[in-house]
């Protein structure tokens, strides 16, 4: 049993390092709710594939721009826009889901948010190969800044992880703060270039861009169609994932503990 | 060696959304629960107030008292799930909890499935599970049920499950709620020995229980709990060895 520890950040790191425990948990959360299907968690490449192949023609004919052009832009958009939400809105109950744990005993709340995060990375490998036939056919080529989506994705888990904690302690007191959450992501998804594209936003506008989430899937999608990120979307991120990492440490260094009272 | 130490300890719940209304008020003077009052608007459930207690190696505690007096909250806090809202809680020595043997287990996993997330979150490692999975198999007797899913087990058998994982481990503190009377009585027997064994390797045993008789014949002190104030620990004399016959009696 991971031990809770007196600073927050012994606490935080206790939990983090038991990678077998939240593996396992995340794996199974995965494997369970399959369990009996034929397919298996293959379902979540096949639901997201008739998703991709229903919106693509139609979004493109709507937007009149040619499909090998948009159908790269709307798949990564689609994908790493639900990996995002998944993970936010499984912030929000992480802590609450696992009352019966805290309750119990000692442990320390990192573990339930690494869990929840691979849970939702275990998805997102289920869904981001549908991008390979893609690619192929509309003809993006290999190129070395592809590999600007590692640090793009290691900067995506950091935030996505702050965020979780932050959540999951806010929604354990506060219990309209998942449906305010969950409601803002709706708006959000329009105001974020997920179908469509920035370069057609009118200069006035242009500032919708900044929302943190529209940087984030800046730094994973456009690596992925053989684009470099601009410069200010790296250092607009450095600054939000610092501002993220000081929020959610204020909170569980001086919260963690009172949380189990509010579950 | 074992310790655990509540000093001058409490533990208050704050109930947001439960409007206090006059009704909430006469509620504190009901037969259960503990005692309810209003800090600065938010309601507030005393469960445990200002408890003292120190309990070494060799140390078998019953707690009594009706329902909602506090013992599972009690047996929580010696866990170290709650931290006392004030006072202090010290703790020498590693925990096992059978406070409710269902934490960790998932319905449609199978028996094996369970045992390794079970074991992986009371801290043992892969290996170490894997070692004593044969042991836990044979001592739950559930035979080729193990391939199956747990929601086809009955609750006798997830409870024969759960206890047989839980006791596979070996802690200084053993801490237990009164679930355990559910096994059948040839479970009962072999979960005896078990226990007895345990007891005499743990150096200290908590148990809650509603069956004062069972608590006067397993445990050395007794704890009684009243709306969460404890009316004194006292030493039980005669009860000087933990005698498995009588441990499911209640």
């Amino acid at each position: 049993m991971p031990e809770r520890h007196a600073s927050a950040s012994s606490d935080w790191w206790s939990g983090t390092k038991n990678t077998d425990l939240w593996l396992t948990l995340a794996w199974y959360d995965i494997v369970l709710r399959y369990r009996r299907s034929v397919l298996g968690p293959l379902w979540l490449t096949v639901s997201m594939g008739i998703i991709l192949l229903g919106m693509g023609p139609l979004y493109a004919t709507l937007f009149k721009v040619p499909m090998s052009q948009f159908f790269p832009h709307l798949t990564l958009g689609i994908i790493f826009w639900n990996f995002f939400t998944a993970t936010i809105i499984d912030g929000c109950s992480v802590l609450i889901q696992a009352a019966p744990y805290l309750k119990q005993m000692e442990f320390p709340g990192s573990v339930f948010v690494w869990r929840s995060l691979a849970r939702n990375l275990i998805q997102l490998a289920h869904h981001i190969v549908l991008y390979i036939p893609v690619a192929l056919w509309a003809g993006i080529a290999l190129s070395p800044r592809m590999l600007l989506f590692l640090p793009g994705i290691a900067i995506s888990l950091v935030n996505l992880h702050a965020m979780s904690l932050t959540l999951g302690i806010l929604c354990a007191r506060f219990r309209d703060v998942t449906q305010l959450v969950s409601s803002s992501l709706q708006l959000l998804m329009f105001l974020t270039p997920v179908f469509w594209f920035p370069d057609s936003l009118p200069e006035r506008s242009k500032f919708i861009l900044y929302n943190p989430l529209a940087q984030l899937l800046d730094v994973l999608r456009l690596p992925l169609l053989g684009v470099a990120p601009a410069r200010g979307t790296w250092i607009f991120l450095l600054f939000f994932t610092t501002l993220n990492i000081c929020l959610a440490a204020t909170l569980y260094a001086v919260k963690r503990r009172q949380v189990v009272y509010w579950l | 060696m074992a310790r655990l130490i509540l000093d001058h300890a409490s533990v208050e719940f704050p109930i947001f959304g439960a409007r206090s209304s006059s009704l909430k008020f006469t509620l504190a003077a009901a037969a259960t629960g503990g005692r309810i009052s209003r800090h600065s608007g938010v309601t507030v459930v005393q469960a445990l107030h200002d408890i003292s207690l120190e309990l070494r190696d060799g140390d078998r505690l019953g707690i009594v008292g009706h329902n909602g007096s506090g013992k599972t909250t009690l047996l929580r806090t010696l866990a170290g799930a709650y931290v006392p809202t004030r006072g202090k809680y010290l703790r020498e020595g590693t925990v096992s909890s059978l406070i409710d043997p269902m934490v960790g287990i998932e319905a449609d996993a199978t028996g094996y499935e369970n045992i390794t997330i079970r074991g992986l979150i009371l801290g043992l490692s892969r290996q170490k599970i894997r070692l004593l999975t044969p042991e836990i198999a044979e001592f739950s007797g559930l035979g080729e049920y193990l391939s199956m899913p747990v929601h086809t087990y009955s609750s006798g058998m997830m409870m024969r499950l759960a206890f047989a994982i839980a006791t596979s481990i070996r802690a200084d503190i053993l801490l237990m709620d009164e679930w355990l009377s559910v096994g059948d009585a040839g479970f009962q027997r072999h979960a005896e020995s078990r226990l007895q064994d345990i007891v005499t390797n743990a150096g200290i045993l908590v148990l809650a229980s509603h069956s004062p008789g069972l608590i006067e014949r397993e445990c050395n002190m007794l704890l009684e709990l009243d709306h969460g104030i404890a009316r004194g620990v006292r030493r039980l004399t005669g009860a000087s060895s933990f005698s498995p016959e009588s441990a499911f009696a209640g």
